[in-house]
């Protein structure tokens, strides 16, 4: 396997909120989560999530709330909010739309120019 | 949308309220990842040391990722306010440790700041809301003079016009203040001030009595019986809050009035009132523009605007200028906000261009400070270099250095403020000198004036801390680290320097004028009179006089003042019979303001062409005795006697505030007198010190714009009185005989024994048992009297001591600023050439000199404009005493500056030679 590639920039949030959309985690929960949907091709600095998970939270798209974790310790937990489904439409389209570009550009042929 | 902003707001305000719990979530947070992610690292083989060193290693820097969440929750801002109060500890410890700039920079923001709190309170006392039930709705309505420019006040015909036609404003009423005695069960009469007011008056202020009932409409018919209405003060100081009150009697003046009701505390419609009595006056009995002054008031009625019922007016003066041009041509009716009418033309932006001129005011002291605070930060240039290196950043230091400048201009409007009250209860005890406030001026230091000046304080910490501190931290700064201790990198812009040169020389053009002056001012401040006026009661006297019908004015205002000229001898008569009293007399005004003349005596060249050109005389008019009553000597020829005393032929009666004569104006004095007495100083300066015996003087222009007639000079006396205590003062006098059936108004009594002032009970005594009409206010010894001046030039003297002393100061401080830099600057270079063994003064010479040579521009420029300014005066810029001030002022200025400059030469000179090696190391 090819060495994890790290994550493009402004992908993060994009990855924390598909994460998250999936069922309730926890920070570290977040990380294994992206590491499990992107078959482990995806590295993120792990310090990194939190600064972006607060982030997230302020700007209302996903909500915490305090739990007890497998090993039976106090755990934050993270949930996504209506706004953050609605951003997380937005963004997988717009994300969509920037791949599809790209890969048509990267098809062209000279026939086609 | 709303909701992210509504989840922004929470987590920010979680993050402030709870600041250490969320500190706690996170730790938390970190530490379970942490652990897990070790936990999974041993399941896949790892020793669980190498595990947890693993898992700490992925994580990173845990510190930086909890400053970037709190920076993700908008803390950051707030993390900076926080680290504010080290500053705010750090500014107090600044202005400890530097007492000179807090002194200086403090007294300066406190003075500015402090006036800038008073235009402030006088703001919001003029244009304050008026205390009543739809108080914006109660307006004015005045006849406006388009040729004078001023109210008249006569108004009586239009008040009933407008009270029968107009729609547009409702309740009209009317009143005007009389003064009158009162005399209730066996009291000395005092005067009080009585509101004579339309019943209408209580409708407008919609404020019910506590007792008993207002005034109403019937009261004010013709032969309805006299009553009146008492404020509440005057129940519970004169008749102790007895509730059987209404029905008593009270007599104001000759007239029995009944008490009829009693209004509520606070109340004082419609200015300062406390006796209410009906108005009663019959437009019929005046001709147009005739009979009682009056001011209208009323009430927009429902629907009504300022705008729509100016409009109803204009339409109304035009009806009315066309119907009787006589009187009515130049009259413009109009309608203002209630208490406007009481400032006649003052608008309210002279007052906001006043406020803003104090704004301006602090805005040149902040600056001036700022210069200070600059060249503080020169000093502080190393502490600024490390802590930008510790990760500090410009926003941070800047603000540091603003939160100082804070502290400083913080404490310095708390000083004003305090000072401000202070002076607000000394004007309190003078304002009460000339009656009470009207009743919607609060005056004080309020919630509003404490934020203004709090306004004012960060205006000033903005320009004392910001401005310098920006610079201070420019793109150069950071080269300050590598030269640590090399010295300050910063320039004292040409800016600054032009700034410390203007105010020097501004210091040297405004000294002498100060020194001239407020020199004067504290001479005549401290004078004494110079004759025994402590033993002199005075007061004014004052006759009742009803405004009469138009066609009698003449016949009752003849037989009132031959009354009045009975009642005032047999008062003087039943004075001097009095065993305290040595003398009574009517004087023409207080001695030593007189009014003025110019004269020429009969015999030398008179210049026609320029009357301008004779000299200025004070002119009285006195009764035979008056220089025996005060003890005047007499030099040379002789004394008034009866003989000398004219007859006062056509007179008009004065009539004081509507409500009374105080004195007869005499008009010509046909059969006149022809003999006049001079003083000393006359002899002097208009007689050139020659015989004055014989000769005759008269005053080149009359009112009428004619030569007065001739006058003998019978007599010379001593100056009266014999000191100046006054600039305008003018010692060369001529006193004219007064004229029979002529009336003055200021009664002087000689009493014996040490308190004249334990008279004065009796004088009023005396004067009511004689008639009840006869009123006397401000009763006082002459001395305060002849004082009440004083204290005011005394506080000019202090007012000029003060602004002149913050002048040199802050051009002292420029110096000192612009001297700091030089030796922070050259630290290095003056250490080097103490290595190389250089002469002290030479280095010291190098030093001085630029501040020297900013001095010396200072001076000579400010010494050439005060030369220019007192030529183009003719001297009085400097009081005429410009070779003694000028060169006085500009040496004081080189010395002041010199000292300025001490401290950071001694400084300069103390670098090690040490220094030098460190720098190079």
């Amino acid at each position: 396997m090819a060495d994890p590639a790290g994550v493009l920039p402004g992908t993060l949030d994009l990855l924390i909120l598909k994460a998250v959309s999936l069922g309730r985690l926890h920070g570290y929960g977040v990380l294994l989560r992206i590491g499990q949907i992107s078959g482990g091709a995806l590295e993120i600095q792990q310090g990194a999530l939190y600064p972006a998970l607060y982030r997230l939270e302020h700007q209302g798209l996903i909500a915490s709330e305090w739990g007890v974790s497998e090993n039976n310790r106090r755990a934050k937990y993270y949930r996504l909010t209506a706004a953050g489904w609605r951003r997380l439409g937005e963004e997988a389209a717009s994300w969509q739309r920037l791949v599809d570009a790209i890969a048509r550009s990267l098809a062209a042929t000279p026939q086609e120019v | 949308m709303l909701a992210g902003f509504r989840a922004r707001v929470r987590s920010l305000w979680d993050g402030i309220r709870r600041r250490a719990a969320v500190e706690q979530d996170m730790d938390d947070e970190f530490r379970l990842h942490l652990d897990l992610r070790a936990a999974d690292l041993v399941r896949s083989g790892l020793e669980p040391a190498e595990a947890a060193r693993r898992a700490r290693l992925e994580f990173g820097n845990r510190d930086h990722y909890k400053d970037e969440g709190r920076a993700s929750r908008g803390l950051r801002r707030f993390d900076d306010l926080t680290a504010s109060w080290l500053d705010v500890k750090l500014g107090a410890r600044m202005l400890a440790k530097y007492p000179g700039l807090t002194l200086v920079g403090g007294l300066g923001l406190a003075v500015a700041i402090g006036l800038g709190a008073v235009t402030f309170d006088v703001a919001a006392a003029l244009f304050s809301r008026l205390p009543l039930d739809e108080g914006d709705r109660v307006v004015a309505v005045e006849n406006w003079d388009v040729r004078w420019n001023e109210q008249d006040r006569q108004i009586l015909h239009d008040f009933v016009a407008w009270r029968d036609q107009l729609t547009s404003v409702r309740d009209l009423g009317a009143f005007r203040t009389i003064g009158r005695n009162l005399v209730y069960h066996g009291r000395v009469a005092e005067p009080v001030s009585v509101a004579e007011m339309t019943a209408s008056g209580f409708t407008v202020a919609r404020v019910p009595p506590l007792l008993g009932r207002p005034l109403v409409e019937d009261d004010e018919r013709e032969g309805a019986p006299p009553v009146v209405v008492i404020g509440y003060d005057e129940w519970q100081a004169r008749f102790g809050a007895d509730p059987a009150v209404v029905g008593r009697e009270v007599r104001l003046g000759g007239t029995a009035h009944t008490v009829v009701g009693v209004m509520p505390e606070g109340f004082a419609f419609p200015v300062n009132h406390r006796w209410w009595v009906p108005l009663r006056a019959d437009p019929t009995d005046y001709a147009r523009r005739e009979g009682p002054s009056l001011f209208v008031f009323g009430r927009l009625a429902t629907g009504a605007t300022l705008e729509s019922a100016q409009a109803e007016l204009t339409a109304f003066g035009e009806r009315a200028a066309a119907a009787f041009p006589d009187t009515h041509q130049r009259l413009r009716p109009r309608v203002v906000p209630y208490r406007l009418q009481f400032f006649d033309d003052m608008e309210g932006w002279a007052l906001r261009v006043f406020q803003l001129v104090m704004v301006l005011l602090l805005v040149v002291v902040s600056a001036n400070v700022a210069i200070l605070v600059y060249a503080r930060t020169a000093t502080r240039q190393t502490e600024i270099a490390v802590r930008t290196a510790l990760g500090a950043s410009r926003r941070r230091i800047v603000g540091q250095l603003f939160v100082e400048g804070l502290v400083l201009s913080g404490a310095s409007a708390a000083a004003g403020l305090l000072a401000v009250r202070l002076v607000y209860t000394r004007a309190d005890a003078v304002m009460s000198m000339f009656g009470r406030a009207p009743f919607w001026i609060d005056f004080g230091v309020s919630a509003g004036t404490v934020a203004y000046a709090s306004a004012l304080a960060l205006l000033g910490a903005v320009l004392v801390g910001v401005i310098p501190a920006v610079q201070a931290t420019g793109r150069r700064v950071q080269a300050g680290l590598a030269r640590l201790g090399a010295g300050s990198t910063l320039r004292f812009g040409r800016t600054w320097t032009a700034l410390v040169v203007t105010q020097v020389a501004f210091s040297v053009v405004a000294l002498p004028g100060a020194i001239a002056f407020g020199g004067m001012f504290l001479r005549h401040g401290l004078a004494q009179p110079g004759f025994a006026a402590g033993e002199f009661l005075t007061a004014r006297l004052v006759m009742d006089r009803q405004t009469p019908p138009t066609a009698e004015v003449e016949r009752y205002d003849r037989a009132l003042q031959a009354r009045y000229v009975t009642l005032q001898a047999e008062l003087l008569r039943r004075l001097e019979s009095e065993p305290g009293v040595s003398a009574a007399i009517m004087l023409e005004g207080v001695p030593g303001v007189e009014p003025t003349v110019r004269m020429e005596v009969e015999g030398t060249p008179a210049d026609a062409e320029s009357p301008d050109a004779a000299p200025v005389v004070g002119t009285r008019r006195i009764s035979p005795d008056h220089f025996d009553v005060f003890d005047v000597p007499l030099l040379a020829g002789r004394r008034f006697h009866s003989a000398d005393m004219g007859l006062a032929a056509s007179v008009r009666l004065r009539d004081g505030d509507g409500d009374g004569i105080a004195e007869v104006s005499t008009g010509d004095l046909s059969g006149a007198s022809t003999t006049v007495i001079v003083s000393q100083s006359f002899v002097e300066q208009v007689l050139g010190g020659g015989p004055a015996l014989g000769r005759r003087v008269r005053a080149v222009r009359e009112r009428t714009g004619e030569p007065g007639p001739w006058y003998e000079i019978v007599g010379i006396v001593s100056d009266f009185p014999p000191n100046r205590m006054e600039p305008d003062w003018i010692q060369a006098k001529v006193f004219y005989p007064m004229a029979q059936g002529e009336i003055f108004e200021r009664l002087a009594v000689r009493v014996r024994g040490p308190a004249p002032g334990a008279f004065a009970g009796r004088l009023r005594e005396i004067a009511a048992a004689l008639d009840p009409s006869l009123r006397l206010t401000s009763i006082s010894t002459l001395d305060r009297v002849l004082r009440e001046e004083q204290l005011a030039m005394r506080l000019g003297a202090l007012a000029i001591g003060l602004v002149m002393l913050s002048v040199l100061l802050l051009s002292a401080a420029g110096i000192y600023a612009l001297m700091s830099f030089t030796v922070a600057r050259r630290r290095r270079e003056i250490g080097v050439r103490s290595a190389l063994g250089a002469d002290p003064r030479r280095i010291l010479g190098s030093i001085l000199s630029r501040a020297l040579g900013q001095l010396a521009i200072g001076v000579v420029a400010g010494t050439g404009v005060a030369t220019l300014l007192d030529l183009a005066t003719k001297g009085a810029f400097t009081g005429g005493q410009a070779a003694v001030l000028l060169p006085a002022v500009a040496a004081f200025m080189v010395i002041v500056g010199l000292v300025a400059t001490l401290g950071p030469a001694r400084r300069g000179l103390r670098i090690p030679p040490t220094e030098a090696l460190r720098d190079d190391a």
